[in-house]
C-alpha cells in the first residue's frame, strides 16, 4: 500500500481496521501522530473568544434602534403631525384677529361674542378677537360703525384718532380723512382723541374736523346711514362727496367748484340721481354722470 | 408567509438564538484562518451587527452563510498584506508523564517551528485544517462554510498536513 495512500485515508479519518494496522507501523507513524496532537496547541479558544449574547447585546446592540419598537416609529410620525396640526389650529385660532370689512355701497352688521352689534358703513373694517373677547375687549375701527353694546359692557373702540370707552351704551363713530366724529345716542361714551377727553351723554357729539373739536348736538335716535340716509350738519363739501362716493361706488370729479363750501343737508342711497340733485341743488351746481360710476360737478351753471 | 414570520431575525429572540448557535464558530473560523490580529471577536460580533441591520432581508435559512461571508470580507477588507500570527500555548499532552527540560525545550522549539509552518500555509489550507483537526468538524460542515465541495476540503487538509510535515521535518523525535 501506497505511504501517500494511507496518509490520506488517515487523515480523512477513513482507515480499515486493517489499513490501520499497517498505518501505524509506518516509520513516520509517531512524526505524523505529534503533528496531528501538536495542532491542538493552537485552539482558537485558548485565546480568543468572542463574547457572548449578553455583553454583545450591552456593548453593541443597544446603541442600535431596538427592532422590537418599530412600532413606535409610525406611532410618533402621526404623534408629531397632530402636535403641529394643533399648533397650527391655536396660532390661527385662538387669538384669531377676526376682521370685518366693507366695500363701496355696502353695509353689514356683525354680532360680538358678547351680544353686542356692530354696523359698518361702506368702507370700513373692524378688527376684534373673537376667540378672546372676554379678557381682549379691544375693537379697531377703520371708517365708521354704528354700536349697540350689551347691557353692563364695557369696551374700547381704537381707531387712528381716537378712542372711545363705552359702556352698554349705542353710539357711532366715523373716522375718515381728516373727521373723527363720535355722536352718542344712549348711555355713556368717553372718547379720548390727542388731549380732547370729553364724556358723552345720550345726544352729544364729539367732533374733530381737519384738527378742530367741535362738541355738537344729535336729535337722532340711530345714525341715518343706517336708515340709508347720509346727513350732515354744517359740513364742508368734500366730506359729503367723498360719502357719496363710498355709498354709490363713485368717482367724482369737480369743475370749478369751492369743495370747501359748508353744505347742510342729506341724501338717499338707493337713489344716485336723487342724491346727486339732493347736493347740487342746494348749493347751485350741476353734475353729469358720465359712465356708471364716474360723475362730474360743475359749477358752471347750464 | 406564516412561517417568515416566526423565523423573522428583527425578533431578538430569534437573533439571540442564532447569536448563540454561530458565533464560536464564526469567531473560530476568523481566528483560524486570520489569526488574531484582526480581531476575530470584534469582526465576528461586527459580522451580527449587520445581520441585525439587514434583519428584514435575511431569511433564517441564509443567516448562517450571510454571516460568514460578510466577516470574512470584512476581514479581508483590514488585511493589508500582514502576516498570520497564531499564538499556540502549552498544554499537557495527555500521554507524556515525565518531561525532561531538554524535552520542554525541544517542544518550545517545535511549537514555535510549527506557528510559523501554519503561517505559511495559504489561508485556505490553514482553516479548513484546523477546523477539522482542532475544532474537529467533519468535512461537509467544513465544505459548506467554505462554499466548496468535500473532497476540495480533503485535499486541502492533506496538503496542509504534507506542507506542515516538510517544515517540520528536522524535528523529527525519535
Amino acid at each position: 500500500m501506497n505511504k501517500e495512500y494511507l496518509i490520506e485515508k488517515w487523515l480523512k479519518g477513513d482507515l480499515t481496521d486493517s489499513e490501520m494496522e499497517v498505518f501505524s507501523q509506518l516509520e513516520d507513524y509517531q512524526f505524523n501522530m505529534d503533528i496531528l496532537e501538536s495542532a491542538k496547541h493552537f485552539n482558537a479558544s485558548h485565546f480568543s473568544n468572542i463574547d457572548d449574547f449578553e455583553t454583545f447585546k450591552k456593548e453593541r446592540l443597544t446603541n442600535k434602534e431596538v427592532h422590537k419598537l418599530n412600532w413606535l416609529q409610525p406611532l410618533i410620525r402621526i404623534a408629531s403631525v397632530v402636535i403641529i396640526a394643533f399648533g397650527i389650529y391655536f396660532t390661527f385660532f385662538y387669538n384669531h384677529l377676526t376682521r370685518v370689512q366693507t366695500l363701496a355701497s355696502e353695509k353689514t352688521t356683525i354680532e360680538l361674542p358678547d351680544y353686542s352689534k356692530v354696523t359698518l358703513n361702506a368702507l370700513s373694517e373692524i378688527e376684534y378677537h373673537k376667540a378672546d373677547w372676554e379678557n381682549n375687549r379691544l375693537l379697531k375701527l377703520k371708517g365708521e360703525a354704528y354700536f349697540k353694546v350689551a347691557k353692563g359692557k364695557i369696551f374700547d373702540v381704537v381707531t387712528t384718532d381716537g378712542i372711545v370707552t363705552v359702556v352698554g351704551t349705542e353710539f357711532n363713530v366715523k373716522q375718515r380723512d381728516n373727521y373723527f366724529e363720535v355722536k352718542c345716542f344712549e348711555g355713556v361714551v368717553e372718547v379720548t382723541s390727542d388731549t380732547i377727553i370729553r364724556q358723552l351723554k345720550a345726544g352729544d357729539t364729539y367732533q374733530i374736523l381737519n384738527g378742530k373739536f367741535i362738541h355738537k348736538k344729535t336729535t337722532y335716535k340711530v345714525p341715518q346711514w343706517t336708515h340709508n340716509i347720509s346727513n350732515f350738519n354744517g359740513i364742508p363739501l368734500y366730506e359729503i362727496i367723498a360719502e357719496l362716493e363710498r355709498q354709490y361706488n363713485l368717482k367724482v370729479t369737480f369743475k370749478n367748484v369751492d369743495i370747501n363750501r359748508i353744505f347742510t343737508g342729506g341724501f338717499v342711497h338707493d337713489n344716485i340721481e336723487n342724491a346727486l340733485i339732493s347736493i347740487t341743488e342746494p348749493m347751485n351746481l350741476n353734475y353729469e354722470i358720465s359712465t356708471s360710476n364716474q360723475v362730474v360737478i360743475h359749477g358752471d351753471k347750464k | 408567509m406564516p412561517k417568515d414570520l416566526h423565523d423573522n431575525i428583527c425578533k431578538e429572540s430569534v437573533f439571540e438564538s442564532i447569536y448563540n448557535k454561530y458565533s464560536k464558530d464564526l469567531h473560530n473560523f476568523l481566528y483560524y484562518k486570520y489569526g488574531e490580529q484582526f480581531n476575530p471577536n470584534d469582526k465576528a460580533q461586527d459580522a451580527f451587527i449587520k445581520l441585525w441591520d439587514n434583519c428584514k432581508n435575511v431569511t433564517l435559512s441564509k443567516a448562517k452563510s450571510f454571516l460568514f461571508t460578510v466577516a470574512n470580507n470584512m476581514v479581508l477588507n483590514d488585511i493589508k498584506h500582514q502576516k498570520v500570527v497564531l499564538k499556540y500555548k502549552q498544554i499537557k499532552p495527555k500521554h507524556y508523564t515525565n518531561e525532561t527540560p531538554e524535552f520542554i525545550l525541544e517542544q518550545e522549539q517545535f511549537l514555535e517551528r510549527y506557528k510559523e509552518a501554519l503561517a505559511n500555509l495559504s489561508e485556505e489550507y490553514r482553516i479548513a485544517f484546523l477546523l477539522n483537526k482542532v475544532e474537529g468538524k467533519r468535512h461537509n460542515e467544513i465544505a459548506e462554510l467554505l462554499g466548496v465541495t468535500r473532497k476540495v476540503v480533503e485535499y486541502r487538509i492533506y496538503k496542509a498536513f504534507n506542507s506542515l510535515k516538510s517544515e517540520l521535518e528536522g524535528f523529527k523525535i525519535k
